[in-house]
């Protein structure tokens, strides 16, 4: 049950009322609504994130997931596992990323698991070796690469804020990436 | 050494420049504007949450270099030790927030504690106990709650990022504090 009331869409200032008409009428913009003043800046960035054509919804949602079972996120995987399913992720590899870690043998593609290797080291350490951080230029060149830490920095920070608020998964309302 | 090459700011859109010149042109700014498709929305992320009246001042210092330590980030702590200092942290109370226990000494007001707690124990367990975020709540109220809860998830992910990258300290060049919005009922310690 929410530490913090959620707010209804329809009390919702014009530009976070149309950010939740195309995203989704999710308990976590709900929850983030009462701070309005920070609100619509981060919203900017999260559209920025999904409309960039840089990665694929599939690439994504394998970062996403991966960050959100290391940072224990119930909140994130109640809404990013069903997008996985969507962007073509298969259930033996939905399992392996946040669940069993047995992510060699569920047919991930190389850049893939360059980038679950990536976000493994770096959410667990909070730093790169010199020789993960030059697979990981090597797989993606520096624009892509700054980009992924971006995606990988957004659902990170997120999961303390659901976590921390103990957000309830949304019953049946989910993102539109 | 940054890992690296900082995107010269006539590679920038002008948005993308004008907010990096209007913070300082740091070298976090340069390096993450390599991510041209997403940085505006990043940086202005980061504005408002600067420019917000919401908490005060001190208080998001205090989050923010408890943070910068939790995450092992040397970045963010060489800007915010100078911008805390500004914003009315003395140097005693720098080094007892970013040191394993020191700050759970007679430095800082109740409400100050409550958050640091808060703080402490997300970035160190993932979680909150009911008893901690309750009383960060009842002395923040909802808004002012949601504000900390939102430096911490900046801070947090930006000090993964400048971890990644390495980025080097600026040699001089600190964070300027932007002038904020007027706000007279907003929170007063």
């Amino acid at each position: 049950m929410s530490r913090i009331p959620l707010v209804g869409i329809e009390q919702q200032p014009e530009p976070i009322g149309e950010f939740m008409a195309r995203r989704g009428n999710l308990n976590v913009f709900r929850v983030l609504a009462n701070a309005p003043n920070v609100f619509v800046g981060w919203a900017q960035l999260v559209d920025e994130l999904f409309d960039s054509p840089t990665f694929s919804l599939r690439m994504r949602e394998v970062v996403i997931l991966r960050v959100a079972h290391l940072q224990g996120a119930r909140y994130e995987l109640g809404q990013h596992i069903g997008i996985a399913r969507g962007a073509g992720l298969t259930e033996q590899q939905i399992t392996a990323i946040v669940d069993t870690d047995d992510l060699d043998t569920a047919g991930f593609s190389r850049t893939e698991r360059v980038a679950l290797d990536l976000v493994t080291e770096l959410c667990g350490t909070h730093h790169l070796t010199d020789d993960s951080f030059a697979a990981a230029r090597a797989a993606f060149g520096d624009e892509a690469l700054t980009e992924l830490l971006m995606l990988i920095s957004c659902y990170y920070g997120l999961a303390f804020v659901v976590n921390a608020v103990d957000l309830d998964v949304d019953t049946a309302a989910r993102f539109q990436p | 050494m940054t890992r690296i090459a900082y995107r010269e700011p006539e590679d920038m859109t002008e948005q993308a420049r004008e907010l990096t010149f209007a913070r300082g042109n740091l070298n976090v700014y340069r390096t993450l504007a390599n991510a041209e498709k997403v940085f505006t929305g990043w940086m202005l992320a980061g504005q408002a949450a600067l420019t917000s009246p919401v908490l005060p001042l001190r208080l998001r210092e205090l989050v923010v270099l408890r943070t910068a330590y939790l995450m092992d980030c040397p970045y963010e702590l060489g800007q915010h030790r100078d911008v805390a200092r500004t914003a009315g942290v003395s140097s005693d109370e720098i080094n007892a927030i970013t040191s394993e226990s020191d700050w759970r000494t007679d430095h800082f007001n109740s409400t100050e504690l409550a958050v640091l707690q808060l703080t402490t124990e997300l970035l160190t367990t993932r979680s909150v106990s009911d008893a901690v975020f309750d009383q960060a709540h009842r002395d923040l109220g909802s808004e002012a709650t949601i504000e900390v809860l939102m430096v911490i998830n900046r801070y947090s992910g930006l000090a993964l990022m400048l971890n990644a990258l390495d980025v080097d300290l600026d040699e001089s060049a600190r964070l300027p504090i932007p002038a904020r919005k007027d706000r007279t009922d907003g929170l007063t310690s």
